[in-house]
Protein backbone atom coordinates (compact mmCIF):
# COMPACT_ATOMS: atom_id res chain seq x y z
CA UNK A 1 0.00 0.00 0.00
CA UNK A 2 1.63 3.25 -0.88
CA UNK A 3 1.36 6.04 1.42
CA UNK A 4 -0.56 8.25 -0.53
CA UNK A 5 -3.29 5.02 -0.24
CA UNK A 6 -2.63 5.26 3.32
CA UNK A 7 -3.55 8.37 3.62
CA UNK A 8 -6.79 8.74 1.73
CA UNK A 9 -9.77 7.42 3.94
CA UNK A 10 -12.69 5.19 2.58
CA UNK A 11 -16.09 7.15 2.38
CA UNK A 12 -19.26 5.36 4.19
CA UNK A 13 -23.01 6.33 3.18
CA UNK A 14 -25.29 7.63 6.25
CA UNK A 15 -27.93 4.42 6.48
CA UNK A 16 -31.72 6.08 7.20
CA UNK A 17 -32.52 6.90 10.67
CA UNK A 18 -33.90 4.51 13.08
CA UNK A 19 -36.26 6.29 15.83
CA UNK A 20 -38.02 3.33 18.21
CA UNK A 21 -41.25 5.32 18.64
CA UNK A 22 -41.58 5.52 14.79
CA UNK A 23 -40.61 2.02 14.45
CA UNK A 24 -43.17 0.95 17.22
CA UNK A 25 -46.03 2.82 15.43
CA UNK A 26 -45.43 1.14 12.53
CA UNK A 27 -45.33 -2.35 14.31
CA UNK A 28 -48.75 -1.21 15.83
CA UNK A 29 -49.68 -1.76 12.39
CA UNK A 30 -48.47 -5.33 11.97
CA UNK A 31 -45.18 -4.30 10.14
CA UNK A 32 -43.61 -7.24 10.64
CA UNK A 33 -40.16 -5.49 8.94
CA UNK A 34 -40.73 -3.03 11.07
CA UNK A 35 -40.64 -4.97 14.14
CA UNK A 36 -37.37 -6.85 12.81
CA UNK A 37 -35.79 -3.68 12.81
CA UNK A 38 -36.63 -2.57 16.07
CA UNK A 39 -35.50 -5.61 17.48
CA UNK A 40 -32.09 -4.81 15.95
CA UNK A 41 -32.43 -2.07 17.58
CA UNK A 42 -33.17 -3.49 21.46
CA UNK A 43 -32.67 -7.10 21.86
CA UNK A 44 -29.25 -6.59 22.82
CA UNK A 45 -30.10 -4.31 25.53
CA UNK A 46 -33.96 -6.15 26.01
CA UNK A 47 -31.37 -9.49 26.72
CA UNK A 48 -28.85 -7.39 28.50
CA UNK A 49 -30.79 -6.28 31.23
CA UNK A 50 -32.83 -9.50 31.76
CA UNK A 51 -29.44 -11.03 31.63
CA UNK A 52 -28.50 -8.75 34.52
CA UNK A 53 -31.13 -9.89 36.50
CA UNK A 54 -32.49 -13.39 36.00
CA UNK A 55 -27.98 -14.44 35.42
CA UNK A 56 -29.58 -17.85 34.07
CA UNK A 57 -28.91 -17.95 30.00
CA UNK A 58 -31.65 -20.04 29.32
CA UNK A 59 -34.32 -18.39 31.19
CA UNK A 60 -32.93 -15.04 30.28
CA UNK A 61 -33.38 -16.36 26.19
CA UNK A 62 -36.77 -17.39 27.14
CA UNK A 63 -37.85 -14.50 29.03
CA UNK A 64 -36.54 -12.21 25.87
CA UNK A 65 -38.72 -13.62 23.74
CA UNK A 66 -41.92 -13.10 26.18
CA UNK A 67 -40.80 -9.58 26.31
CA UNK A 68 -40.24 -8.87 22.61
CA UNK A 69 -43.69 -11.20 21.69
CA UNK A 70 -45.33 -8.86 24.15
CA UNK A 71 -44.23 -5.46 22.66
CA UNK A 72 -45.41 -6.98 19.29
CA UNK A 73 -49.06 -7.52 20.90
CA UNK A 74 -49.44 -4.94 22.45
CA UNK A 75 -47.60 -2.34 20.46
CA UNK A 76 -51.11 -0.28 19.91
CA UNK A 77 -51.07 0.40 23.58
CA UNK A 78 -47.67 2.45 23.44
CA UNK A 79 -48.00 6.25 24.29
CA UNK A 80 -45.11 8.27 23.88
CA UNK A 81 -46.94 11.40 25.43
CA UNK A 82 -45.76 9.22 28.81
CA UNK A 83 -42.88 8.14 28.02
CA UNK A 84 -39.84 7.23 25.37
CA UNK A 85 -40.87 3.44 23.12
CA UNK A 86 -37.52 2.43 24.55
CA UNK A 87 -38.31 2.98 27.97
CA UNK A 88 -41.47 1.74 27.55
CA UNK A 89 -39.93 -1.53 26.02
CA UNK A 90 -37.52 -1.72 29.08
CA UNK A 91 -40.54 -1.46 31.87
CA UNK A 92 -42.20 -4.01 30.21
CA UNK A 93 -38.48 -6.56 29.97
CA UNK A 94 -37.76 -5.18 34.03
CA UNK A 95 -41.36 -6.33 34.99
CA UNK A 96 -41.04 -9.67 33.71
CA UNK A 97 -37.60 -10.08 34.42
CA UNK A 98 -38.47 -9.06 38.46
CA UNK A 99 -41.81 -11.54 38.28
CA UNK A 100 -39.81 -14.50 37.27
CA UNK A 101 -36.87 -13.95 39.38
CA UNK A 102 -39.56 -13.30 42.49
CA UNK A 103 -41.59 -16.69 41.14
CA UNK A 104 -38.30 -18.56 41.15
CA UNK A 105 -36.32 -18.12 44.10
CA UNK A 106 -36.49 -17.40 47.35
CA UNK A 107 -35.65 -14.34 48.97
CA UNK A 108 -33.12 -15.99 51.14
CA UNK A 109 -30.78 -17.44 47.58
CA UNK A 110 -31.45 -13.89 46.29
CA UNK A 111 -30.00 -12.65 49.42
CA UNK A 112 -27.28 -14.97 49.37
CA UNK A 113 -26.35 -13.80 45.73
CA UNK A 114 -25.42 -10.28 46.38
CA UNK A 115 -21.70 -9.85 46.07
CA UNK A 116 -21.47 -12.07 43.54
CA UNK A 117 -19.33 -9.60 40.80
CA UNK A 118 -21.47 -8.79 37.39
CA UNK A 119 -19.65 -10.07 34.46
CA UNK A 120 -20.60 -8.06 31.28
CA UNK A 121 -20.03 -9.93 28.15
CA UNK A 122 -18.54 -8.38 25.46
CA UNK A 123 -20.41 -7.53 22.30
CA UNK A 124 -19.47 -8.11 19.09
CA UNK A 125 -20.81 -5.72 17.03
CA UNK A 126 -19.16 -2.69 16.63
CA UNK A 127 -22.54 -0.41 15.55
CA UNK A 128 -23.39 -1.68 18.94
CA UNK A 129 -20.66 -1.03 21.17
CA UNK A 130 -19.58 2.58 19.53
CA UNK A 131 -23.54 3.45 20.75
CA UNK A 132 -23.59 1.36 23.99
CA UNK A 133 -20.19 3.14 24.89
CA UNK A 134 -21.46 6.53 25.03
CA UNK A 135 -24.87 5.22 26.97
CA UNK A 136 -22.99 3.53 29.54
CA UNK A 137 -20.56 6.34 30.09
CA UNK A 138 -23.58 8.50 30.73
CA UNK A 139 -25.60 6.19 33.15
CA UNK A 140 -22.27 5.60 34.71
CA UNK A 141 -20.98 8.71 35.46
CA UNK A 142 -24.27 9.70 36.90
CA UNK A 143 -24.69 6.91 39.16
CA UNK A 144 -21.66 7.80 40.82
CA UNK A 145 -22.57 11.27 41.51
CA UNK A 146 -25.36 9.69 43.86
CA UNK A 147 -24.36 9.50 47.42
CA UNK A 148 -23.58 5.54 48.41
CA UNK A 149 -26.95 4.83 49.44
CA UNK A 150 -29.20 6.02 46.49
CA UNK A 151 -26.92 3.97 44.60
CA UNK A 152 -27.27 1.19 46.49
CA UNK A 153 -30.93 1.26 47.00
CA UNK A 154 -31.42 2.12 43.19
CA UNK A 155 -28.95 -0.64 41.78
CA UNK A 156 -30.12 -3.53 44.47
CA UNK A 157 -33.23 -2.94 43.07
CA UNK A 158 -33.04 -2.48 39.64
CA UNK A 159 -30.06 -4.54 38.45
CA UNK A 160 -30.66 -7.67 41.21
CA UNK A 161 -34.37 -7.06 41.13
CA UNK A 162 -34.46 -6.94 44.98
CA UNK A 163 -37.83 -5.39 46.84
CA UNK A 164 -37.70 -2.40 48.81
CA UNK A 165 -38.04 -4.45 51.78
CA UNK A 166 -35.12 -7.29 50.86
CA UNK A 167 -32.93 -4.05 49.86
CA UNK A 168 -33.75 -2.21 53.17
CA UNK A 169 -32.92 -5.68 54.82
CA UNK A 170 -29.54 -6.00 52.67
CA UNK A 171 -28.39 -2.41 53.94
CA UNK A 172 -29.40 -2.73 57.38
CA UNK A 173 -31.65 0.34 56.67
CA UNK A 174 -35.62 1.14 58.05
CA UNK A 175 -37.92 0.82 55.68
CA UNK A 176 -38.93 4.97 54.93
CA UNK A 177 -35.23 5.52 54.35
CA UNK A 178 -35.01 2.95 51.40
CA UNK A 179 -38.48 4.37 50.08
CA UNK A 180 -36.94 8.00 50.37
CA UNK A 181 -33.65 6.67 49.08
CA UNK A 182 -34.95 5.04 45.54
CA UNK A 183 -36.80 7.77 45.17
CA UNK A 184 -33.95 10.59 45.37
CA UNK A 185 -31.68 8.76 43.94
CA UNK A 186 -33.72 8.19 40.67
CA UNK A 187 -34.55 12.25 40.87
CA UNK A 188 -31.14 13.10 40.62
CA UNK A 189 -30.63 10.47 38.27
CA UNK A 190 -33.32 11.99 36.05
CA UNK A 191 -31.55 15.50 36.35
CA UNK A 192 -28.09 14.26 35.53
CA UNK A 193 -29.68 12.54 32.49
CA UNK A 194 -31.38 15.10 31.20
CA UNK A 195 -34.57 12.67 31.22
CA UNK A 196 -37.81 14.93 30.43
CA UNK A 197 -40.83 13.36 29.72
CA UNK A 198 -43.30 15.55 27.60
CA UNK A 199 -46.86 14.94 28.88
CA UNK B 1 -52.40 3.86 53.87
CA UNK B 2 -52.75 7.45 53.81
CA UNK B 3 -51.90 9.32 50.33
CA UNK B 4 -48.76 10.75 51.28
CA UNK B 5 -47.61 7.43 52.27
CA UNK B 6 -48.59 5.66 49.28
CA UNK B 7 -46.73 8.28 46.91
CA UNK B 8 -43.44 7.80 48.83
CA UNK B 9 -43.18 4.44 46.91
CA UNK B 10 -43.20 6.05 43.53
CA UNK B 11 -39.07 5.53 43.77
CA UNK B 12 -39.99 2.09 44.34
CA UNK B 13 -42.73 1.50 42.38
CA UNK B 14 -40.56 2.94 39.36
CA UNK B 15 -37.63 0.34 39.98
CA UNK B 16 -40.67 -3.08 40.18
CA UNK B 17 -39.61 -2.89 43.92
CA UNK B 18 -42.94 -3.08 45.55
CA UNK B 19 -44.81 -6.42 45.88
CA UNK B 20 -48.05 -7.24 44.37
CA UNK B 21 -50.46 -5.21 46.59
CA UNK B 22 -48.66 -2.47 46.82
CA UNK B 23 -48.24 -1.87 43.04
CA UNK B 24 -52.19 -2.23 42.79
CA UNK B 25 -52.64 -0.01 45.19
CA UNK B 26 -50.24 2.93 43.58
CA UNK B 27 -51.76 2.44 40.36
CA UNK B 28 -55.17 3.44 41.84
CA UNK B 29 -53.05 6.47 43.23
CA UNK B 30 -51.66 7.67 40.38
CA UNK B 31 -54.98 7.33 38.11
CA UNK B 32 -56.34 9.77 40.70
CA UNK B 33 -53.07 12.18 40.71
CA UNK B 34 -51.91 13.42 37.84
CA UNK B 35 -49.28 14.97 39.05
CA UNK B 36 -48.40 11.92 40.56
CA UNK B 37 -48.46 10.22 37.38
CA UNK B 38 -46.11 12.36 35.57
CA UNK B 39 -43.42 12.26 38.53
CA UNK B 40 -43.83 8.28 37.94
CA UNK B 41 -43.21 8.63 34.18
CA UNK B 42 -40.01 10.99 34.75
CA UNK B 43 -38.74 8.30 37.27
CA UNK B 44 -39.93 5.24 35.51
CA UNK B 45 -38.25 6.83 31.97
CA UNK B 46 -35.07 7.44 34.47
CA UNK B 47 -35.29 3.82 35.98
CA UNK B 48 -35.51 2.48 31.87
CA UNK B 49 -31.44 4.11 31.06
CA UNK B 50 -30.45 2.15 33.17
CA UNK B 51 -30.52 -0.22 31.33
CA UNK B 52 -28.22 1.35 28.91
CA UNK B 53 -25.47 -0.06 30.45
CA UNK B 54 -26.70 -3.55 30.24
CA UNK B 55 -26.05 -4.23 26.58
CA UNK B 56 -25.20 -7.79 25.58
CA UNK B 57 -25.71 -10.06 22.27
CA UNK B 58 -28.27 -12.30 22.38
CA UNK B 59 -28.30 -15.64 20.79
CA UNK B 60 -29.16 -15.23 16.77
CA UNK B 61 -31.28 -17.90 17.23
CA UNK B 62 -33.58 -15.95 19.28
CA UNK B 63 -33.99 -13.88 16.70
CA UNK B 64 -35.66 -16.32 14.27
CA UNK B 65 -37.18 -17.12 16.99
CA UNK B 66 -38.95 -14.05 18.08
CA UNK B 67 -39.98 -13.07 14.67
CA UNK B 68 -41.06 -16.68 14.11
CA UNK B 69 -43.50 -16.19 17.21
CA UNK B 70 -44.45 -12.71 15.89
CA UNK B 71 -46.01 -13.98 12.59
CA UNK B 72 -48.43 -16.35 14.42
CA UNK B 73 -49.59 -13.78 17.63
CA UNK B 74 -52.66 -11.53 17.16
CA UNK B 75 -51.95 -7.85 17.92
CA UNK B 76 -54.26 -6.15 20.33
CA UNK B 77 -56.33 -2.96 18.99
CA UNK B 78 -54.98 0.66 20.57
CA UNK B 79 -57.32 1.34 24.39
CA UNK B 80 -58.19 4.82 23.11
CA UNK B 81 -56.91 7.10 19.90
CA UNK B 82 -54.58 8.97 21.84
CA UNK B 83 -52.26 10.82 20.27
CA UNK B 84 -48.79 9.48 19.84
CA UNK B 85 -45.66 11.25 20.10
CA UNK B 86 -42.46 10.65 19.51
CA UNK B 87 -40.42 11.06 22.69
CA UNK B 88 -37.18 9.96 21.74
CA UNK B 89 -34.60 12.61 22.04
CA UNK B 90 -33.60 13.10 18.30
CA UNK B 91 -29.49 14.03 19.17
CA UNK B 92 -29.09 10.26 19.12
CA UNK B 93 -30.03 9.68 15.76
CA UNK B 94 -26.58 11.14 14.33
CA UNK B 95 -24.90 8.85 16.76
CA UNK B 96 -26.27 5.36 15.09
CA UNK B 97 -26.23 6.93 11.68
CA UNK B 98 -21.89 7.50 12.93
CA UNK B 99 -21.64 4.11 14.37
CA UNK B 100 -23.36 2.33 11.59
CA UNK B 101 -20.50 4.37 9.41
CA UNK B 102 -18.05 2.01 11.47
CA UNK B 103 -19.24 -1.05 9.96
CA UNK B 104 -20.35 -0.16 6.63
CA UNK B 105 -16.70 0.95 6.42
CA UNK B 106 -15.48 -2.29 6.66
CA UNK B 107 -17.47 -3.54 3.44
CA UNK B 108 -16.04 0.10 1.41
CA UNK B 109 -12.71 -0.57 2.26
CA UNK B 110 -12.29 -4.20 0.80
CA UNK B 111 -13.55 -3.10 -2.05
CA UNK B 112 -11.04 0.25 -2.13
CA UNK B 113 -8.50 -2.26 -1.39
CA UNK B 114 -9.91 -5.18 -4.08
CA UNK B 115 -9.27 -1.95 -7.03
CA UNK B 116 -5.21 -1.57 -5.90
CA UNK B 117 -4.64 -5.43 -5.71
CA UNK B 118 -6.02 -6.70 -9.09
CA UNK B 119 -3.29 -4.07 -10.09
CA UNK B 120 -0.46 -6.72 -8.47
CA UNK B 121 -2.59 -9.23 -8.18
CA UNK B 122 -2.82 -10.53 -4.95
CA UNK B 123 -6.34 -10.40 -3.16
CA UNK B 124 -5.58 -12.50 -0.49
CA UNK B 125 -3.69 -10.07 1.28
CA UNK B 126 -6.16 -7.59 0.44
CA UNK B 127 -8.92 -9.11 1.89
CA UNK B 128 -6.76 -9.93 4.99
CA UNK B 129 -5.84 -6.55 5.11
CA UNK B 130 -8.89 -5.06 5.21
CA UNK B 131 -10.68 -7.73 7.33
CA UNK B 132 -7.36 -6.82 9.54
CA UNK B 133 -8.80 -3.21 9.65
CA UNK B 134 -12.37 -4.45 11.00
CA UNK B 135 -10.66 -6.41 13.37
CA UNK B 136 -8.23 -3.36 14.68
CA UNK B 137 -11.50 -1.10 14.93
CA UNK B 138 -13.15 -3.84 16.83
CA UNK B 139 -10.31 -4.46 19.26
CA UNK B 140 -9.90 -0.51 19.91
CA UNK B 141 -13.75 -0.26 20.74
CA UNK B 142 -14.10 -3.38 22.74
CA UNK B 143 -10.66 -1.77 25.06
CA UNK B 144 -12.15 -1.85 29.10
CA UNK B 145 -10.87 1.75 29.08
CA UNK B 146 -12.27 3.13 26.00
CA UNK B 147 -13.33 6.59 26.02
CA UNK B 148 -15.68 8.52 23.99
CA UNK B 149 -15.77 11.73 22.82
CA UNK B 150 -17.94 14.28 20.51
CA UNK B 151 -17.77 17.59 19.16
CA UNK B 152 -20.10 19.31 16.61
CA UNK B 153 -18.87 19.63 12.87
CA UNK B 154 -19.02 23.53 11.73
CA UNK B 155 -22.40 23.43 8.85
CA UNK B 156 -24.00 20.09 10.38
CA UNK B 157 -22.93 16.52 11.72
CA UNK B 158 -20.51 16.27 14.69
CA UNK B 159 -16.86 14.17 14.98
CA UNK B 160 -16.77 11.03 17.29
CA UNK B 161 -13.72 10.41 18.62
CA UNK B 162 -13.14 6.57 20.67
CA UNK B 163 -9.49 6.07 22.22
CA UNK B 164 -7.79 3.44 24.27
CA UNK B 165 -4.76 4.31 26.53
CA UNK B 166 -4.44 0.29 26.67
CA UNK B 167 -4.49 -0.41 23.18
CA UNK B 168 -2.59 2.91 22.37
CA UNK B 169 -4.84 3.74 19.76
CA UNK B 170 -7.90 5.35 18.43
CA UNK B 171 -10.43 5.53 15.90
CA UNK B 172 -12.07 8.71 14.79
CA UNK B 173 -15.50 8.95 12.97
CA UNK B 174 -16.48 11.83 10.66
CA UNK B 175 -19.98 12.21 10.30
CA UNK B 176 -20.79 15.84 8.86
CA UNK B 177 -24.11 16.63 7.33
CA UNK B 178 -22.43 17.28 4.03
CA UNK B 179 -19.05 17.25 1.93
CA UNK B 180 -17.34 20.86 1.43
CA UNK B 181 -18.34 23.02 -1.48
CA UNK B 182 -16.07 23.76 -4.64
CA UNK B 183 -14.45 20.45 -4.60
CA UNK B 184 -12.69 20.80 -1.63
CA UNK B 185 -12.15 18.06 0.91
CA UNK B 186 -12.64 17.44 4.73
CA UNK B 187 -8.94 16.53 6.15
CA UNK B 188 -8.66 14.82 9.64
CA UNK B 189 -5.56 16.12 12.45
CA UNK B 190 -4.36 15.11 15.47
CA UNK B 191 -2.39 17.49 17.00
CA UNK B 192 0.19 17.60 20.00
CA UNK B 193 0.86 20.45 21.28
CA UNK B 194 0.72 23.07 18.71
CA UNK B 195 2.00 19.96 16.09
CA UNK B 196 -0.65 19.36 13.83
CA UNK B 197 -0.36 15.55 11.88
CA UNK B 198 -2.31 14.62 8.91
CA UNK B 199 -4.87 11.67 10.50
CA UNK B 200 -6.00 11.36 6.95
CA UNK B 201 -7.77 12.96 3.56
CA UNK B 202 -11.47 12.15 2.60
CA UNK B 203 -12.45 11.69 -0.90
CA UNK B 204 -13.99 14.66 -2.72
CA UNK B 205 -17.88 14.92 -2.35
CA UNK B 206 -17.32 12.77 0.71
CA UNK B 207 -18.71 13.72 4.25
CA UNK B 208 -18.30 10.45 6.59
CA UNK B 209 -14.98 8.54 6.94
CA UNK B 210 -13.54 6.10 9.96
CA UNK B 211 -10.23 6.22 10.42
CA UNK B 212 -8.03 4.17 13.20
CA UNK B 213 -5.06 6.04 14.66
CA UNK B 214 -2.46 4.72 16.13
CA UNK B 215 -0.80 6.66 19.11
CA UNK B 216 -3.47 8.91 19.43
CA UNK B 217 -4.15 8.97 23.01
CA UNK B 218 -0.88 11.04 23.44
CA UNK B 219 -2.05 13.25 21.40
CA UNK B 220 -3.85 16.96 23.02
CA UNK B 221 -6.30 17.43 20.31
CA UNK B 222 -8.02 15.69 17.05
CA UNK B 223 -9.67 18.71 14.25
CA UNK B 224 -11.24 18.93 11.13
CA UNK B 225 -10.13 21.02 8.32
CA UNK B 226 -10.86 22.45 4.78
CA UNK B 227 -8.96 21.67 2.35
CA UNK B 228 -7.92 21.58 -1.58
CA UNK B 229 -8.43 18.31 -2.91
CA UNK B 230 -5.85 15.93 -1.89
CA UNK B 231 -5.32 17.47 1.43
CA UNK B 232 -2.50 20.14 2.77
CA UNK B 233 0.74 19.69 4.82
CA UNK B 234 -0.43 21.96 7.10
CA UNK B 235 -4.05 22.33 8.10
CA UNK B 236 -5.80 25.45 6.69
CA UNK B 237 -7.98 27.92 9.46
CA UNK B 238 -10.20 27.69 10.31
CA UNK B 239 -10.79 24.10 12.22
CA UNK B 240 -14.44 23.44 11.43
CA UNK B 241 -14.42 20.91 13.92
CA UNK B 242 -11.90 21.02 17.08
CA UNK B 243 -11.95 17.94 20.21
CA UNK B 244 -9.86 18.47 23.13
CA UNK B 245 -8.69 14.54 24.13
CA UNK B 246 -7.23 16.01 27.50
Amino acid sequence: MTERARDHLSAVPGPPPTDPAQLLREVAQGDEQAFGRLYDLVAPRVYGLIRRVLRDPAQTEEVTQEVLVEVWRNAARFDGARGSATSWIFTIAHRRAVDRVRSEQSAADRVMKVGVAQVEIPHDEVVDEVTGRLERQQVRRCLDDLTDLQRQAVTLAYYQGHSYREVAELLSTSLPTVKTRMRDGLIRLRDCLGVEVTA
Amino acid sequence: MTTTDIHALVGAYALDAVDDLERAAFDRHVRECESCRTELDELRETAGRLADSTWSVPPPRLRSAVLGAIAQTRQVAPVSPAPMRSAQPAPRRWLVAAAAAVVLAGGASTAVYQVQEQRVGDSIATAARASAQTERTRDILAAPDLVVRTAPVTGGGKVTVAQSPSKDAGVILLGASAPPADGKVFQLWTIRGTTPTSAGVLPAGEASAVQIVNGLPGADMVGVTVEPAGGSATPTMPLVSQLPLV
